[in-house]
């Protein structure tokens, strides 16, 4: 089963963490929203699994293709 | 009779004159000289490199049996003191005709297992700039496949031939002019410098692979000797660089086998050449679908940020899209697709990326995009929700502005027929490069869009600065400013003015476009041709 990363589309902060360790995600749920040039970001799950980790806390600086969370698919 | 490789190992093709069975044993026995390449031993590095052979890719590539080599005898003979021929080494280039999905093309590529395919100093170039096979895609006005692997010209070359050359082979010209008349695709399927890297550049669409592939200017020991820097050729031009962060080749491929799938891919949408238009497909997905999800995908809330390739895939025949450069200026998402069977250019700001702003790098993505299209009549279809360009210092330091109005000039060059869609979002002069006012300019919107230079709530307090620094609530004040002018904000008040076409219900999206693609047809084949271009871009 393989570990899919969950990749940060921009530098900004992490706004709010919607998802827990061990959910189970469907493709496209909002795993958390960033918050970049005044817009809420919603990452979401590329592939469905269950959610293996947050790498990422409630407002932490983020880079752009930073990992944020992994998806056991 | 038949001939084999084994019955006529040493032809007899000496000082006297050979029979016509000798003629044809020759014939057979240099073919399969040919064949073998660099030998075993060298085709075996190759595959241990995780690599295929050039005659490998070539036959994954094109049509089952559809090659026919033009150039196979090309190569070094090795003679005995009689005379007779012992062996030969192929020239480093395979090339030939070939037909991929039925259609024909040219296609090429260095044979790395010879010299690893270094120039070959033959009377007439087989391939790479101004090459035979790039003369056979101008002459028989088909697509150009180039299957690049190798690092261009050896200095040995200087003592064979007694002089040095002039930078830019003869017939170099015909690179340049291929662009305006023929697809050109090009995949970097190895290390690439110099020459060959140069060529993998002067193409339409080009593509390699993650960890195999590196291309640069000049590789590892080059940047050693000149900068004193010690780096890897796969940090130096591998796909990070090259794909992601330089945008000097447009696609990433997991293998050599996807990075041939994405030839394929780019040249189904493409006419074989700019006096035809793109081959019609048929399609499956009703015209009339309706996606109900088009309804919510866009939040209430202006500062949430939505799925654009999502949308834009609800809206386009299934499976159909193609994406160019993912990894590169992902501010906006340039990609064809099919609309009822018919080849567009879809170009959607993206949200997700600092809400869809465009910088440098997205500008001239879009640039490339739009020439594109424009160049093999492609129509063009914006999706629009852009803020403008990207500011802050350090978009100024890439000279985001300027590339910017480059992306405004050439789409006020377009002649392809455009439909601009608005979403969301479209401001200023970034707004401005999402039209083709040469065209009846049509724009059509979403009830979500809003436009205009500037958005009201920035634009109130620059323009009111004096009143609401003067007011004894200033935040106040601007929020009933704000208020006062959002109202004429509405799309609809545009739309009753008919300085906008038509605003449609998101889920009529798919049913306008097919309708309007399919009557841009008539238009698409009167246009067809060269598309010169003139002045002098910004």
């Amino acid at each position: 089963m393989p570990q899919i990363e969950i990749i940060s589309p921009v530098t900004g902060t992490v706004w709010k963490i919607e998802r827990s360790v061990g959910d189970t995600v469907s493709e496209g749920d909002v795993i958390m929203i960033l918050e970049s040039m005044k817009m809420e970001i919603p990452v979401e799950a590329t592939e469905s699994g269950v959610l293996a980790s947050l790498n990422v806390e409630t407002g932490a600086s983020v880079n752009e293709d930073q990992v944020l969370a992994m998806v056991q698919a | 009779m038949k001939y084999s490789h084994e019955s006529v190992a040493v032809p007899a093709h000496g000082s006297q004159t050979p029979t016509q069975d000798e003629k044809f044993a020759e014939l057979q026995f240099r073919r399969a000289e040919s064949m073998k390449m660099g030998g075993k031993v060298a085709i075996d590095r190759q595959h241990q490199a995780g690599r295929l052979t050039v005659r490998e890719r070539i036959e994954k590539l094109v049509d089952e049996s559809s090659f026919r080599e033009v150039g196979t005898l090309a190569g070094s003979g090795t003679y005995d003191e009689n005379k007779r021929l012992v062996s030969v080494t192929p020239a480093p280039y395979v090339a030939g005709l070939a037909k991929i999905d039925g259609r024909p093309v040219a296609i090429g590529g260095e044979d790395f297992t010879v010299r690893g395919g270094t120039t070959f100093g033959s009377t007439r170039r087989k391939g790479g700039q101004g090459g035979f096979i790039e003369d056979m895609a101008h002459h028989y006005r088909i697509p150009l496949v180039n299957l690049i692997d190798g690092a261009g010209g050896s200095v040995t070359s200087l003592k064979r031939r007694g002089h040095s050359v002039f930078p830019g082979v003869h017939g170099f010209e015909q690179s340049v002019q291929l662009l305006s008349e023929v697809p050109v695709a090009s995949a970097v399927l190895g290390t690439a410098a110099g020459g060959p890297a140069g060529r993998a550049i002067l193409s339409h669409f080009s593509v390699m692979v993650r960890g195999t592939s590196q291309i640069f200017a000049a590789g590892p020991p080059v940047v050693k000797r000149s900068l004193g820097q010690t780096i890897d050729k796969n940090d130096l031009g591998g796909t990070k660089v090259a794909v992601d962060t330089g945008g000097t080749i447009h696609n990433a491929a997991d293998t050599e086998e996807d990075a041939l799938e994405q030839i394929r891919r780019f040249l189904s949408f493409m006419p074989s050449n700019v006096w035809e238009i793109p081959p019609i497909t048929e399609c499956n997905d009703p015209v009339t679908r309706m996606d109900e999800r088009l309804a919510s995908i866009v939040p209430e809330k202006r500062t949430q940020a939505y799925n654009m390739h999502r949308l834009v895939r609800m809206v386009c025949d299934d499976d159909s899209s193609f994406e160019i450069q993912p990894s590169y200026g992902k501010s906006v998402i340039t990609m064809l697709a099919r609309l009822n069977g018919r080849a567009v250019g879809i170009i959607a700001n993206n949200p997700m990326v600092y809400g869809g702003a465009m910088d440098a790098h997205s500008a001239r993505k879009q640039i490339h995009f739009m020439e594109l299209c424009d160049t093999f009549h492609i129509p063009l279809v914006f999706f629009v929700d852009v803020p403008g360009f990207m500011v802050g210092l350090k978009a100024e330091q890439e000279g985001t502005l300027r590339e910017g109005m480059r992306a405004v000039y050439v789409a006020g060059q377009l002649r392809v027929p455009t439909i601009t869609l608005v979403i969301r979002k479209c401001y200023g002069m970034a707004g401005m490069a999402t039209c083709n006012k040469n065209d009846i300019d049509l724009k059509l919107a979403w009830p979500s869009a809003e436009w205009g230079s500037l958005p009201v709530e920035g634009g109130v307090a620059a323009a009111f600065r004096k009143d609401i620094m003067s007011a004894p609530d200033p935040a106040a004040r601007e929020k009933e400013i704000e208020a006062e002018f959002k109202p004429y904000a509405s799309p609809f008040r545009t739309a009753e003015a008919f300085a906008v076409e038509e605003i449609i219900d998101p889920r009529e999206t798919r049913p306008v476009l097919c309708e309007l693609i399919e009557l841009a047809e008539r238009r698409l084949r009167s246009d067809a041709g060269l598309k010169p271009r003139y002045g002098v871009q910004p």
